[in-house]
């Protein structure tokens, strides 16, 4: 086997072997793995480049190895075995002021729902009551997020929605139904 | 029978004053009626005279399950219990209760179809079924006790691998509100009373046999594994409630299982992890009901999941609360699910730590330990809003004696004190006093009993009061005008999970709307959540489909609970399901071929004989007036929104007649009356109950 061969059966076992656990390759780490293995020399001075083209080769050799870029253009790579595109996309996005915001105007406009605070204590987004508050405050103060509006209900759930797809009425009637009415009605 | 697989082949019969014990070919005199609820009305028709009452011997009990009850098809544990229904008001008419569990599965290898139980026995008595043969047995040393300790006294003679449906001192009392339970936790509602004005304490149940498959079983591991991949969570939720690193979309569902969630008081405790849907050995860790309706909280009490024979679902939640055994000297392990798990929380307005908190939590602990033992029903939740309703509008207080009032702890009642459940339940089990007494009978003869106009329940959004003593069950907030259509047609809530299963299943409304095309013909069958558009001919095939399909799973013993699996949680599907997987299973196991339609229509026949007995023991034949009714609130929004915006529920008159019309019209009845034509019975081989009706003039 030739050893670019051999690097591309790697590069995707690697990147797969990551998605199950649930977490994105990045391209850093993956010289790093790569090097570690003994497959490529992480002094050459042309390696980077190299890893880039044999990385292309590999996403388009296999259907399920994709590649994302977060907004400051650091690739990230999955396999969709294991990892769904939005599932990923939440990944990508982790370290994005925008994260909460893009969350919520997804969800408003194609379930449509507004979202519950307490979802972003979860994994895949595993924020601290601290840091929501902080997403929240800066949200405010932005002129990007003005859409993003809460809502509270009967038993004091907030939830977040956006008013380009949902009006205040439309998104409390939901949040108290989601909260509320649906355990109310078995 | 010799050429049919599926059915266990006879029914048994058990006239309880002659102690007359005979048996029947179920394929000769049922197969038509598939079993479970079909038996059910096939029996209550032939046999039980118009004007008898719930209580009287005349009255009959058809503990009904199906072909397909003890296969390993996925969710078949249901047994549906078929008899006079003793809350109906204002007066009483066929209906079903249905209960989980073992009890359906052990009957079949007991080698019955179901159970007849017909007259009074003159003493207390419990009837043994084991493996073909039946017997008449004293119960008088049980008549008393609790369904706990009457379950463990049969178990202990039986074998712990029998099933035990029994009643509690509820049942024994009379009280029109009382279930039957087998299991310790899978009850039927409303039956309780009516076994116990027959004397009849429990049935044990025990069966070594097995369900024949008649055709080939390679090709019937296939559909069932088929079937097992569709499966969602509870109530084919088929989106997980968190993202999942596997999922494409997540919802507030009932879907809980996620990495990091733990069952708390499992020793040692287990992680449910992130439960790809394509591992069919982790279906068990999707559902915690108990995290769904009581909160976070309950994580850390959750023992496992439990549930029905041959089920993954496992929808029963077990939970250990230490806790309670020291307050209130209970028990600190409990089961139940969905209203049976929230039994006792339902009565409070508020608690001191909150709707969620540990006092809660230990109120559902109490009500469990309590009604699962006195075997008292809740109606879906309505004996508890009315009991809020009454208590906080006065209106008990002024009806129930100065005296009596006083004995109850009102004061603990307002704080969320759930020692005030021990005041409470035991008097309606027992009939102690005119307030314990009234909430017994169930909401319509209570309402009767003092005086208070129907009406008022029926203006009032809240209390979700419906017709005839019942409440709505999944109506306009869960599927519009298909919700409403469902809920006019029972004589008692509808039980109907067929629509609300699909809008509730968590999938984006372009998803839904997808599928709904392909399943109804357009998707404008379905709307999103508060934003319903008005009536179409759709929405009307939608709620036939509905309707038809919950006779078909309690007829064949599926679990109208979790089904249809009309979606499921596959993206390489597109997050179809299969429509036709009720059809697939039940030709492989009885080896009567029969197509969707084919079996659709069998469904129509057992509903339409639901139909005819109504109208029968109504006397009238003017179903849409009379019957089909839907209650004032359905039409109000408490904020005034009108009806077709989005932000409301509100469904319109105008709007709701023409729904009314155009499912009249799917069905083939008459549009004026809303009875079904003698064309609709002779199209659905019923032509002597059509001639049955039209001697009493009842026909259109």
């Amino acid at each position: 086997m030739e050893q670019r061969e051999e690097i591309r059966l790697t590069i995707a076992k690697i990147i797969r072997e990551k998605s199950e656990t649930g977490q994105l390759m990045q391209f850093e780490e993956l010289l790093t793995e790569l090097a570690g293995q003994g497959l490529l020399n992480p002094e050459g001075a042309d390696q980077r480049s190299h890893l880039e083209g044999i990385l292309r080769q590999v996403v388009s050799e296999n259907e399920d190895i994709k590649e994302l870029s977060s907004k400051n253009q650091i690739p990230h790579y999955y396999s969709s075995r294991s990892l769904s595109e939005i599932y990923a996309g939440i990944l990508v996005r982790k370290e994005e002021n925008s994260l909460i915001a893009e969350i919520v105007r997804e969800n408003s406009a194609i379930y449509p729902r507004p979202v519950p605070l307490n979802i972003f204590r979860e994994p895949p987004f595993d924020l601290t009551q601290e840091e929501i508050l902080d997403y929240l405050e800066k949200m405010g103060k932005q002129g990007e997020y003005q859409d993003i509006a809460q809502t509270t209900t009967s038993i004091g759930t907030v939830f977040l929605y956006s008013n380009r797809h949902l009006d205040a009425t439309y998104a409390s009637i939901l949040a108290e139904w989601l909260d509320v009415g649906q355990a109310n009605n078995p | 029978m010799a050429n049919h697989g599926g059915w266990a082949g006879k029914v048994l019969r058990i006239d309880l004053s002659t102690r007359r014990i005979s048996t029947e070919d179920t394929i000769e005199k049922y197969k038509d009626y598939l079993g479970g609820t079909g038996i059910g009305y096939k029996v209550m028709w032939d046999e039980v005279p118009t004007g008898t009452k719930p209580f009287d011997p005349a009255n009959k009990i058809v503990f009904g399950v199906g072909p397909l009850a003890g296969t390993g098809a996925p969710c078949n544990g249901r047994t549906a219990v078929t008899t006079l229904w003793p809350t109906c008001w204002p007066k009483p008419l066929v209906a079903s209760g249905h209960m989980g569990g073992h009890f359906a599965a052990e009957l079949k290898y007991a080698g019955f179809d179901a159970i007849i139980i017909e007259g009074k026995a003159d003493r207390p008595v419990w009837l043994r079924v084991v493996d073909g043969k039946a017997e008449i047995k004293d119960a008088r040393h049980l008549w008393g006790q609790g369904i706990r300790r009457t379950t463990v006294d049969i178990n202990q003679q039986m074998g712990p691998e029998s099933s035990v449906a029994a009643i509690g001192q509820s049942g024994e009392n009379l009280v029109p509100m009382s279930v039957v339970i087998n299991s310790y936790s899978h009850s039927a509602g409303g039956i309780g009373g009516v076994m116990g004005s027959k004397n009849l304490k429990a049935i044990g149940v025990r069966g070594t046999g097995s369900v024949r498959i008649a055709e080939n079983k390679e090709e019937w591991e296939k559909v069932v594994k088929l079937h097992l991949s569709l499966l969602g969570s509870v109530n084919q939720h088929v989106v997980p409630n968190s993202p999942q690193p596997w999922a494409e979309y997540y919802s507030p569902t009932r879907w809980l299982g996620s990495k990091g969630r733990k069952w708390g008081s499992a020793e040692p405790n287990i992680e449910t992890g992130a439960c790809d849907p394509h591992n069919l050995n982790r279906i068990a860790y999707r559902t915690n009901n108990a995290a769904f309706f009581l909160g976070e909280k309950a994580w850390q009490y959750t023992v496992r999941g439990n549930g029905c024979s041959s089920c993954p679902i496992r929808c029963h939640t077990i939970l250990k609360v230490p806790s309670v055994s020291s307050k209130y000297g209970i028990r600190a392990v409990g089961q139940n699910t969905c209203a049976g798990l929230v039994f006792g929380r339902e009565f409070f307005k508020t608690f001191p730590d909150g709707p969620r908190g540990q006092t809660a939590i230990e109120a559902c602990m109490v009500g469990m330990s309590l009604t699962d033992d006195l075997g008292i029903w809740e109606n879906y939740g309505q004996m508890q809003r009315d009991f809020q309703q009454l208590y906080y509008s006065g209106a008990m207080k002024n009806k129930v004696g100065e005296d009596e009032f006083k004995g109850f702890s009102w004061d603990q009642y307002e704080k969320g004190d759930p020692t005030f459940l021990f005041e409470l339940l035991p008097r309606i089990a027992n009939k102690q006093g005119e307030l314990a007494t009234a909430l017994g009978l169930g909401t319509g003869y209570l309402l009767e009993r003092w005086g208070i106009s129907e009406q008022d329940w029926q203006q009032n959004q809240k209390i979700a009061y419906w017709k005839m003593g019942h409440p709505r069950h999944h109506a306009n907030e869960d599927a519009g005008q298909c919700g409403v259509i469902i809920n006019t047609q029972y004589n008692r809530d509808s039980q109907c999970h067929s629509h609300v299963n699909f809008t509730r299943n968590g999938l984006p409304i372009k998803v839904q709307k997808q599928l709904a095309a392909e399943i109804w013909g357009s998707p404008d069958a379905v709307d999103a959540v508060a934003a319903y558009s008005p009536m179409n001919i759709y929405k009307a095939k939608m709620a036939k489909w509905s309707l038809l399909r919950k006779e078909l799973h309690d007829s064949l013993s599926l679990c109208n609970w979790m089904g249809p699996w009309i979606a499921s949680p596959l993206k390489e599907r597109n997050y179809r399901g299969e429509n036709s997987i009720e059809s697939l299973l039940y030709s492989l196991a009885t080896g009567d071929k029969k197509s969707r339609d084919e079996l659709d229509e069998v469904a129509e026949r057992i509903f339409l004989l639901h139909r005819a007995l109504t109208i029968r023991d109504m006397g009238t034949k003017e179903m849409r007036t009379e019957h089909d009714t839907i209650p004032d609130w359905v039409f109000i929004d408490p904020t005034g929104k009108a009806s077709f915006t989005a932000g409301t529920n509100r469904m319109d008159r105008e709007d709701i007649k023409l729904a009314m019309d155009m499912y009249y019209e799917e069905m083939g009845w008459d549009k004026k009356s809303g009875s079904p034509t003698v064309a609709a019975y002779q199209r659905l081989r019923l032509g002597e109950v059509a001639d049955g009706l039209t001697n009493r003039g009842l026909v259109p």
